[in-house]
C-alpha cells in the first residue's frame, strides 16, 4: 500500500510538473512566428509612394492640402486590407548639435492603437525646395597627370597608365582649379624644362603637382635619355628630384618601388625591363636614392651614384585615425587594411632632409606605407609603398590628407517660412486578426 | 508477504503507465515547440529569399536582355536602387502557364506569359529560366521551396459603358482600398480597315469610388481599337489596358519572340498554332512598336518588315525586330475580309503591367510562410510576393503519403 501511495505521489508531482510547464511555455500564435516582414513592407512602401518624389512633396504641404488625402488614399490602397497603419511625420529641428523631433502631422486607419505587434520603418525627406551643395576648396597650384602615350607602366597590373590617370582626374581635379593631362614625353620634357604646355591662362609650373600614374616606372624624354643614361638612368631620377626641388613640386609615385624603371617606347623600343615589358629600362634601387638626393640637392650639388635598397616589407599595414577620417570627409572608401612591400623607412627623413607628414597608415617597423615626405627646403614626395594592384584611391586620399582641403557644404533654401528644410516620415504598421 | 508482493506489482504498473503516459505528453509540447521553431525558420528563409531575389541583379548583370546562362539569380535593374526590378528579368521567367507548340507538332515549345484576351507574350522555353535553375542558384535546391508572384499594386479595370458614342469605365482599385481621385491618362489606338493606327489621348479622374469615365468619339460597336489607361495617385502608378474588335476569320496574326537576345520576332498566322478549320484566311497585317518613354508616355519606333501578308501555305509568318532593353509594347493589326482584328504584345514585363508568376506549386505543404515588398517595375508599381515552404522535416506530402 505504501509502494502505491508513494507512486501516486510522484504520479501528482508530474502531473504537476506538466500543467506548470503548459502554463508558462507557451507556443507563439501562428501570426507571430510567420508574420510577413513589415518593416520591409513599411520601407519598401514609403519608397513607392515617394515615387517622383510625390511623398517628399506631400509632407511639406499643408495638412489641410489634397495632395494628403492622396496619400492617404494611396496608403490604404496599396496595403493588403488587413493592415493598419499609422503615418506620422516629425519636423526636425536643430539646435547646436542637438536634434528634436515635434510631431508635424499623423494619418491613420485606427484610432484603437497597435498592440503589442507592430513594426515600423523611417524615412527622411528633404523639401523640394532646398538645394544642398558641396564645393571643394581648391588646392593652390596646378595638378599635372602624367598621361603620356609613349610610356609603359609596371606594377600596375590590369591598369595602363592611362586608364589610371583618367581615374585619378576624376577623383582629384575638384580640388584643383587647373589640372593638366601630360600627354606624351614631348609635354613632360617641357614641364620639366619650366614651360606651361596647356594654353590654360591659370596653369603655373610652379608649386604644382605631378602624379605618375606608371607605377614603379616613370616616363622619360627623349633629351632627358640621351644627356643623363648614367647608371642606367638613375643621373635622370636625380634630375627629376632637383625639378621637384626646384619648382617645389609634390612628386606622387602610386605604387610599388619608385624610379624602379624609366620608360619610353619610342627611345627604348628595343628594350625591355627585364620582365618583358618594351619600352622600358630598369634602374633599379639607385633610382629612388638618386631622386631623393635631387630633392635634398642643398646637400648633394652634384649627381653621386649609389644603390641602396630603401624599401622594406612591413606587410599587412592599416588606417591611421587621420586617415579614417579624412577617408569619411573625402568620402573615399578604400579598404582600410592593405599589404605594403615598398614601405620607406623613417631614417630616410634625415638621410635626405625630409619630414614624413599625413601619414595614411600606421607605422609598421619603423616604415611609412604611404605618406608625403616634404623637404626642408622645398618639394615633397609622396609615396605609395603598396604592392600591386594599386588602388589609386589611396593616392589620391594621401595627397588629400596632406594639403587637406575643405569641404563647404551649403543649404539653400527659397524662403525662410520653408524650414525646417527636414522632415522625419515613421509609417508604422500592424496586422489585424489572427492572433 | 503476498500484500506487500501486490502492492509492488500495483505500484510498478501504475508508475510505468504514468511514466509512458507523461513522456508521450511531454513529447507533444516539445514536438509542437520544434515545429513552430521550424516554421519561424521558414518565414525568415522567405525574407531572406525575397530580399535576395529582388536586390540582386544577378549576374550576368544584364542578363534579362540575353540569352546568356545564369551564375546567379536576381532580379533587381541592373544599376538600380532599392526595390526596382528589371523589366526583361522577369521576362525571361518560365511561367506556371501551359505552354504553346510553335509551329503545331513541331516540338518547339515557347513559354507562355498569360496576358488575358488578345495580349500575347511567347518566349521560346530554351531561353528561359527554370524555377529549378534559379531554385539552385539561390542556394535552396531540396531545402526550400517558393513561388514568386508579381502583380501590379494598382488594379485598373476598363469595361465599355456605352457603345455610341463610346464611353468607357475605367475602375481603379488597390489591394486595401479603390483610388478616389486618381488621375486617368489614357492611350487609345484606333485602327481603321486599312489598319491605319490614330491616337487619341487624355485625361480624367476617378471618383469617390474610384470609377472614372472617358467619353471617345468612337463607335463601341464596329470600331477597332486599344486602349492603355494609365492611373496615378500618391506615387502609386498603374496601368490597365483593353481591346476591342469584331473578328471571325480566325485567331488572326500572333507574335512569337523567337530570338530572345536579338530581339527577334515572328508575326504568325494562327493557322500555325491552332487549327481553326477551313478555310483558313489571309491576312494582311500592320505591326506598331511603341516604346515606354520616362515620363511614362509611348514613342513609336520604326520596326522592320511592320506591313505586310500572311496566309498559311507559303508565307506564314514575318520576321520583325525590336530594340533589346526599351520597354514597350508592340500593337499588331490584321484584316480578312474588311474586318480588322488587334493584338498586344508587351517587350518588357512593365510596359502593359503584366504579373508574373514563378516558382513551384507549393500543394501538399502544410506550413508556408509568405513575405511581400512593394517594387517598381518600369514606370509602375507592383507588389512581390513569395510564398516558401520546407522541403524537409515533418509535414510535406510526397507520392506515398505524409511524412
Amino acid at each position: 500500500m505504501l509502494r502505491t501511495i508513494e507512486v501516486s505521489i510522484v504520479i501528482f508531482i508530474l502531473a504537476v510538473a506538466f500543467v506548470a510547464t503548459m502554463f508558462f511555455a507557451v507556443l507563439p500564435s501562428p501570426k507571430q512566428i510567420a508574420s510577413p516582414n513589415l518593416r520591409q513592407l513599411a520601407l519598401t512602401t514609403l519608397r513607392i509612394l515617394d515615387k517622383d518624389e510625390v511623398l517628399s512633396e506631400t509632407v511639406f504641404k499643408a495638412p489641410t492640402d489634397l495632395a494628403w488625402t492622396h496619400l492617404e488614399i494611396a496608403l490604404s490602397s496599396s496595403l493588403p486590407p488587413n493592415m493598419i497603419y499609422n503615418l506620422t511625420v516629425y519636423d526636425m529641428i536643430e539646435t547646436g548639435d542637438i536634434t528634436t523631433f515635434r510631431e508635424f502631422y499623423s494619418i491613420s486607419n485606427t484610432g484603437s492603437g497597435f498592440g503589442t505587434d507592430s513594426e515600423a520603418s523611417t524615412y527622411l525627406a528633404t523639401s523640394p525646395n532646398v538645394t544642398f551643395t558641396v564645393t571643394p576648396q581648391k588646392i593652390s597650384g596646378t595638378l599635372y597627370i602624367l598621361n603620356c602615350s609613349d610610356a609603359n607602366g609596371w606594377w600596375i597590373t590590369g591598369y595602363t597608365g592611362q586608364s589610371l590617370a583618367t581615374d585619378l582626374q576624376n577623383l582629384l581635379s575638384p580640388y584643383f582649379n587647373t589640372t593638366v593631362m601630360v600627354q606624351n614625353t614631348t609635354d613632360f620634357e617641357s614641364l620639366l624644362d619650366g614651360n606651361e604646355i596647356s594654353g590654360n591662362p591659370y596653369e603655373n609650373v610652379t608649386n604644382a603637382i605631378v602624379v605618375n600614374s606608371f607605377g614603379e616606372a616613370v616616363p622619360i624624354p627623349s633629351t632627358y635619355a640621351d644627356a643623363y643614361s648614367q647608371d642606367s638612368y638613375a643621373e635622370y631620377c636625380y634630375e627629376l628630384g632637383k625639378r621637384v626641388n626646384l619648382y617645389n613640386w609634390t612628386w606622387v609615385s602610386i605604387v610599388g618601388y619608385p624610379f624602379y624603371y624609366v620608360s619610353n617606347t619610342v627611345e627604348f623600343s628595343g628594350d625591355h625591363n627585364s620582365w618583358g615589358i618594351y619600352g622600358m629600362i630598369r634602374v633599379g634601387p639607385g633610382g629612388l636614392d638618386s631622386f631623393l638626393k635631387g630633392l635634398d640637392v642643398e646637400n648633394n650639388p652634384s649627381y653621386n651614384y649609389a644603390n641602396p635598397s630603401i624599401t622594406g616589407s612591413p606587410g599587412i599595414v592599416s588606417f591611421t585615425t587621420e586617415a579614417f577620417y579624412y577617408s569619411n570627409y573625402y568620402g573615399l572608401y578604400p579598404s582600410s587594411y592593405q599589404t605594403s612591400t615598398r614601405a620607406l623607412p623613417s631614417w630616410i627623413q634625415g638621410t635626405y632632409n625630409t619630414v614624413a607628414m599625413a601619414s595614411v597608415f600606421n607605422q609598421v617597423s619603423d616604415r611609412y606605407a604611404a605618406a608625403t615626405f616634404k623637404h626642408a627646403g622645398t618639394g615633397a614626395f609622396t609615396a605609395i609603398g603598396l604592392t600591386r594592384t594599386p588602388d589609386v584611391r589611396i593616392s589620391a586620399l594621401a595627397l588629400l590628407m596632406y594639403y587637406q582641403p575643405i569641404i563647404y557644404r551649403s543649404e539653400f533654401s527659397l524662403a525662410e517660412d520653408e524650414r525646417p528644410t527636414q522632415r522625419l516620415i515613421v509609417l508604422q504598421l500592424s496586422q489585424q486578426g489572427g492572433s | 508477504m503476498t500484500g506487500v508482493t501486490i502492492d509492488h506489482m500495483v505500484a510498478t504498473m501504475t508508475f510505468i503507465a504514468a511514466i509512458l503516459l507523461f513522456t508521450g505528453l511531454f513529447a507533444q509540447t516539445m514536438e509542437a515547440a520544434i515545429m513552430y521553431q521550424q516554421n519561424r525558420h521558414i518565414a525568415i528563409k522567405a525574407g531572406d529569399l525575397l530580399d535576395s531575389i529582388l536586390l540582386t541583379p544577378g549576374y550576368p548583370y544584364n542578363w534579362g536582355e540575353t540569352n546568356d546562362t545564369l551564375s546567379c539569380f536576381g532580379l533587381q535593374q541592373p544599376g538600380a536602387a532599392g526595390y526596382t526590378l528589371s523589366s526583361f528579368a522577369l521576362m525571361r521567367l518560365m511561367s506556371l502557364s501551359e505552354r504553346v507548340e510553335y509551329p503545331r507538332d513541331s516540338g518547339k515549345w515557347y513559354n507562355n506569359i498569360t496576358l488575358g484576351p488578345n495580349g500575347f507574350l511567347f518566349l521560346p522555353v530554351g531561353d528561359s529560366i527554370e524555377y529549378d535553375t534559379a531554385s539552385r542558384l539561390m542556394g535552396v535546391n531540396g531545402t526550400y521551396g517558393f513561388q514568386l508572384s508579381i502583380t501590379p499594386i494598382v488594379e485598373v479595370s476598363i469595361t465599355e459603358y456605352q457603345s455610341n458614342p463610346l464611353v468607357l469605365r475605367i475602375e481603379v482599385n488597390g489591394p486595401g482600398s479603390s483610388l478616389s481621385g486618381a488621375t486617368l491618362e489614357y492611350y487609345l489606338y484606333k485602327a481603321n480597315k486599312k489598319m491605319e493606327l490614330e491616337l487619341f489621348s487624355g485625361t480624367a479622374q476617378t471618383d469617390s469610388i474610384g470609377v472614372g469615365y472617358l467619353n471617345l468619339p468612337l463607335n463601341g460597336e464596329t470600331d477597332t481599337y486599344t486602349i492603355l489607361v494609365y492611373a496615378s495617385l500618391g506615387g502609386l502608378i498603374g496601368l490597365g489596358r483593353y481591346t476591342h474588335f469584331i473578328f471571325t476569320q480566325g485567331d488572326g496574326v500572333m507574335p512569337f519572340v523567337v530570338d530572345y537576345a536579338a530581339g527577334k520576332v515572328y508575326l504568325a498566322h494562327s493557322w500555325d498554332v491552332q487549327d481553326q478549320g477551313t478555310p483558313v484566311p489571309n491576312y494582311a497585317y500592320n505591326a506598331t512598336f511603341y516604346i515606354m518613354t520616362e515620363t511614362g508616355s509611348f514613342q513609336e519606333w520604326p520596326i522592320a518588315n511592320s506591313t505586310g501578308g500572311l496566309n498559311y501555305g507559303s508565307k506564314n509568318y514575318a520576321i520583325t525586330t525590336l530594340p533589346v532593353g526599351y520597354s514597350g509594347f508592340m500593337l499588331v493589326t490584321y484584316e480578312n475580309g474588311g474586318q480588322v482584328g488587334m493584338s498586344i504584345m508587351p517587350w518588357g514585363i512593365g510596359s502593359i503591367a503584366v504579373s508574373t508568376l514563378f516558382g513551384d506549386n507549393p500543394f501538399g505543404n502544410v506550413w508556408t510562410s509568405t513575405d511581400l515588398r512593394q517594387v517598381s517595375i518600369d514606370q509602375l508599381s507592383y507588389q512581390a510576393r513569395i510564398i516558401c515552404w520546407s522541403l524537409q522535416g515533418y509535414q510535406i506530402m510526397n507520392p506515398t503519403g505524409w511524412f
